[in-house]
């Protein structure tokens, strides 16, 4: 070989091994009181719901200082369950944070996953959203006792759309309704839509007796009376609804779907105190009381130890009904 | 589209040749080996509690699985007919000289060799591996022009998507030293 | 019509047409990227657009939308890697007649189909988005397993020479289509306990797979060594006789491709795929399908178009998106606090049709732009045979690697690639495999959620009128044969001799 095949081959080693890092800024020199770098892994894809959960976030530390580079990341993949083990699998990693929701909880069930988020550290629940029991407008339905009465009557032709998949948040509230008036899970006839966009033309087209989601893809529907709500999910009244919750209409049930962040496994008291820390003092800032605004959540914030407890029960309550459905 | 029952070498004469002439009955197997793998895979599905109404999660695989079958069997049947599927043929392909199968593994390692060293070496270096080796295997010779381009690809590709993009490759050894 | 012309006017001004030509360009380059779809595109440009007011930040997405929807062709055409589900369909003849030199007349009825069926989506928002509005959520499941139906009588015309290995191929995508969670019960299948598994695999990667890496492998094992010979480039433009064969299906493009965007759960895939039949059915030139017929470019890249806009109908009227890119701009409109849906025309007109009027200026610049691109971009392919096979397997597995991060993905394109070399090798078509896994998984969860919905009743399938239409035409599609026996014969129909083999399957 000649002199200048190596030349050539040791340019291109050169090359591969040098230009990477130069093009990626400095690591993390540890700074008091703001954390730098910081990962963020989202497990669902770009415009999901914990995406925009986390890019919010990050966008408002940065804007408040916090924070001086945080890297989101999708790794999307069976309900969140491949971000989970991808999370746990970190142990130890103070500088990563995997955003989550209500959704993962029954994921881990029913894509049988290995992964806990009892295994994580849990660092604080940070937004809720309501859900809604929703019928169009032409529905026969005027009222969450109606509804329920016709249900228990005949809970096979009374069928109920959700956005999510079984083992989600919009099939787990149906089930947990249907447990609460006496009916078995497993009469519940509940069809799966791809999202609350495709759950919203069945529940206009009148294709589903009643809908359950999430209350942001539908406000504006519901303010134009195309869409009535029968209740909302949650402990108290929403703003801007008028729907009693499911409470006041006599069935004994409170649910809403929320997000939070957790990390891995095993890391440090002082990185998880540091972590607990920056978002405690995300939540105080102004840039998160816009971007709460602006995306119509509820506060809910739940730091470390009261997010542990919280996820505990969480996971206790979806375990019991997905079992009783078979599906965990 | 010429038939490739020409270049099958007209032998009759002991068992090899007839296995090499019916060499298709292989695609039968694949399919009776898929076929009992979904209908396997499908009657263990529990469906006493999830299903609702006459069509469960494994009516489709039963019938995927079944049909998998009866084609198999169907297709055995033509390929001992003495029915032949016409290879591909394509602008680069040549069928007149039979295949060569170390093009195909050297193009194959290196597949798998950017598989098994991404996580190890980091994108750049494993993309280029991948690059040269493919080349090399399709029987580039540059021994100079090679390299640099497969690291120029990789490097460039990394900056694209790393610091363009925002979708992070992993970067290499040196990542944490600078 | 008044507000469409202040629409223009908020549109054309010097700003906001800037905004558009980024977004167009910036469309176009990160779809020709491997991996990232135009919903990727746009759910990673998001960011950019922070702080810039709404009007000019949708007029940037509309851009990026339309943009990225056309790079993904481009690289369906020149690498037979299909960046995007819409694009898979335009590889099929694309890439053919990229490989036989007219690359550019490939890439230049791509464009122009583009730009026609999205001005004529775009019209066709104008005029009918109340009527959309009114009728898109009368389809329901029902309308759409018969549908699907109808889409499984027309894989019978891709099934190639030998309808047994047709078949077998098609069932391989179908069970490729089977793996992971069912959709209905959250059940595991063919997942073998894996979680990689659980979401089912990608119809891109399987397209990815079985076009670019098995064809790679297959070329490999019969590389022609020499001589070398570059691919030619040819004439730059369309001929008189392309544009003769193309004007037709670029106009048949939008009637399947826009209400197919605008009904829910309705996409891309299955309009373009049925576009791809209807033109090979009605084309004078069918034997060369399968070898590079230009209709097979113009229609399905049309129909793409025009269900994009489609799309944006449902979305802004209703705010129900129908696609991933849909679901995306839905939440970008809601980060500035606007909500899609029955009073968005109401509330946000400006906006409304500033941006409508930024889709025809959107298409405009596209067409502008990558016109004159097509030539370069087919210029491609002279590069040396190992770089421009090598490059396919790079840009193959960036891709696979990228979206995922993970391993996984690369071994799983590897397993699919060695299959298409088996099916290249034994003559099993690709396409209906693909055709496969498209449609299986639709018209399973089509089919069951009809039963769920009328409880379990068999009449759930047809009770709806648009349902039973559909199936009045599959049933004279099916039996037309017959029927003509037993009319006076025009013509004998030339029968092939291959054709005999159907009796056997």
């Amino acid at each position: 070989m000649s002199v200048k095949v190596w030349v050539s081959v040791a340019t291109a080693l050169l090359a591969v091994l040098l230009v990477p890092p130069l093009l990626t800024p400095g690591a993390d020199s540890g700074e008091s009181g703001q954390v730098r770098s910081l990962r963020v892994l989202v497990p669902n894809a770009p415009g999901g719901g914990y995406d925009i959960t986390a890019r919010t976030a990050a966008k408002a530390m940065e804007d408040a200082d916090l924070l001086r580079n945080a890297e989101v990341f999708n790794l999307p993949g069976a309900g969140g369950t491949v971000g989970l083990g991808r999370t746990v699998g970190e142990r130890g990693n103070g500088k990563l944070i995997m955003s989550m929701g209500l959704g993962v909880v029954g994921a881990v069930y029913t894509n049988k996953s290995p992964s806990s988020l009892l295994d994580t550290t849990p660092i604080a629940k940070l937004i809720e959203e309501p859900d809604i029991v929703v019928v169009g407008k032409d529905s026969p339905y005027t009222s969450m006792q109606q509804l329920v009465d016709a249900w228990k009557a005949n809970p096979g032709t009374v069928t109920v759309g959700g956005g999510s998949a079984p083992g989600g948040p919009d099939h787990l509230a149906p089930m947990l309704i249907a447990k609460a008036v006496g009916l078995p899970p497993k009469t519940v006839n509940y069809i799966p839509f791809d999202g609350g966009g495709e759950l919203l033309a069945s529940v206009l087209g009148g294709k589903v007796a009643f809908g359950v989601s999430g209350v942001g893809e539908y406000r504006d529907q519901i303010q134009a009376g195309t869409l009535r709500v029968l209740a909302v999910t949650s402990g108290d009244r929403i703003p801007g609804i008028d729907a009693p919750t499911l409470r006041q209409s006599g069935v004994d049930v409170e649910f809403t779907n929320w997000r939070g962040i957790v990390a891995p496994p095993g890391i440090s008291d002082t990185d998880r105190a540091k972590l607990v820390e920056v978002f405690t003092r995300l939540q105080k800032t102004p840039q998160w009381a816009e971007a709460l605004q602006r995306n119509g959540w509820t506060d809910a914030f739940a730091p470390g130890d009261e997010f542990r407890t919280f996820l505990e029960n969480e996971n206790k309550r979806v375990a019991t009904v997905l079992k009783d459905l078979g599906l965990a | 589209m010429t038939t490739d029952t020409a270049r099958e070498p007209e032998a009759g004469r002991e068992p090899r040749g007839w296995f090499r002439e019916h060499s298709e009955l292989g695609i039968c197997a694949v399919l009776v080996v898929l076929g009992l793998l979904v209908l396997t895979d499908a009657l263990r599905i529990p469906t006493d509690f999830a299903q609702r109404g006459p069509v469960g999660p494994k009516a489709v695989p039963v019938l995927v699985g079944s049909l998998l079958l009866v084609v198999a069997v169907l297709l055995a049947r033509d390929v001992l007919r003495g029915g032949r599927g016409e290879a591909e043929t394509g602008e680069d392909v040549d069928l007149s000289a039979p295949a060569d199968w170390r093009t195909v593994l050297l193009l194959c390692g290196a597949f798998l060799a950017n598989a098994a060293l991404i996580g190890v070496v980091g994108f750049p270096i494993s993309g280029a591996i991948l690059f040269w080796g493919a080349a090399y295997a399709l029987g580039s010779r540059a021994y100079v022009r090679d390299p640099l381009i497969a690291a120029g690809l990789s490097v460039l590709t990394f900056a694209v998507f790393n610091n363009l993009l925002g979708v992070p490759l992993p970067g290499g050894p040196l990542m944490e030293v600078f | 019509m008044e507000q469409l012309l202040d629409g223009f006017a908020t549109a054309l001004t010097p700003t906001h047409l800037l905004f558009a030509a980024i977004g167009v360009l910036l469309g176009t380059a990160i779809g020709v990227l491997p991996g990232i779809g135009p919903a990727m595109a746009v759910a990673l440009l998001l960011p950019v657009t922070y702080g810039m007011e709404p009007t000019g930040a949708f007029i940037m997405f509309a851009g990026i939308y339309y943009g990225g929807m056309f790079g993904g062709s481009t690289t369906s055409i020149l690498l037979n890697t299909p960046g995007e589900s819409a694009a898979v369909v335009t590889a099929f003849e694309g890439n053919p007649m990229a490989r036989r030199g007219r690359g550019a007349q490939a890439l230049a009825a791509a464009a122009i189909g583009h730009f026609i069926g999205g001005i004529i989506g775009t019209i066709l928002i104008v005029l009918l988005a109340p009527f959309v509005a009114k009728h898109a959520v009368d389809i329901g499941a029902p309308d759409l397993f018969a549908i699907m139906v109808l889409a499984f009588i027309a894989v019978t015309s891709v099934l190639g020479a030998s309808r047994i290995r047709g078949v077998a191929s098609l069932l391989i995508g179908l069970t490729l289509g089977l793996v992971g969670l069912d959709e209905m019960t959250g059940q595991q299948r063919l997942t073998f306990g894996s979680l990689h598994l659980a979401d089912g695999i990608d119809v891109i990667v399987v397209a990815v797979a079985l076009f670019a890496v098995g064809e790679a492998l297959w070329v490999a094992a019969h590389l022609r060594r020499k001589p070398f010979t570059p691919i030619p480039v040819g004439r730059p433009w369309l001929s008189r006789g392309d544009l003769k064969r193309t004007w037709k299906p670029w106009l048949r493009g939008p009637v399947i491709g826009f209400p197919f965007g605008a009904i829910p759960a309705g996409g891309a895939e299955i309009p373009t795929f049925l576009s791809y039949v209807a033109e090979k059915r009605l084309s004078r030139h069918r034997d060369e399908f399968g070898k590079g017929a230009i209709e097979g470019v113009a229609g399905p890249e049309s129909t793409a178009s025009a269900s994009a806009a489609g799309t944006l109908v449902t979305m802004l009227t209703l705010g129900l998106p129908t696609t991933a890119v849909a679901a995306v701009m839905l939440a970008a409109f809601q980060t500035y606090g606007i909500q899609p849906g029955p009073l968005l025309f109401q509330r946000e007109a400006g906006l409304v049709w500033a941006l409508i009027a930024s889709l025809f200026i959107g298409l405009t610049l596209l067409l502008v732009l990558n016109l004159p691109l097509a030539p370069l971009w087919a210029k491609l392919l002279r590069i040396p045979r190992p770089y421009l096979y090598a490059g396919i397997l790079f840009f193959a597995s960036v891709g696979a690697y990228a979206v995922n991060a993970d391993i996984f993905d690369l071994l799983l394109m590897f397993v699919i690639g060695v299959l298409g070399f088996g099916m290249r090798r034994y003559g099993l078509p690709v396409l209906p495999a693909i055709i496969g896994v498209i449609l299986g998984p639709a018209a399973e969860q089509q089919m069951r959620r009809s039963l769920q919905l009328s409880d379990g009743s068999l009449t759930g399938l047809v009770n709806s009128p648009m349902a039973v239409i559909v199936y009045v035409v599959v049933l004279v599609i099916v039996f037309f044969p017959l029927i003509r026996k037993f009319l006076p014969k025009p013509a004998p129909p030339a029968a092939p001799a291959r054709d005999r083999e159907e009796i056997d399957a």
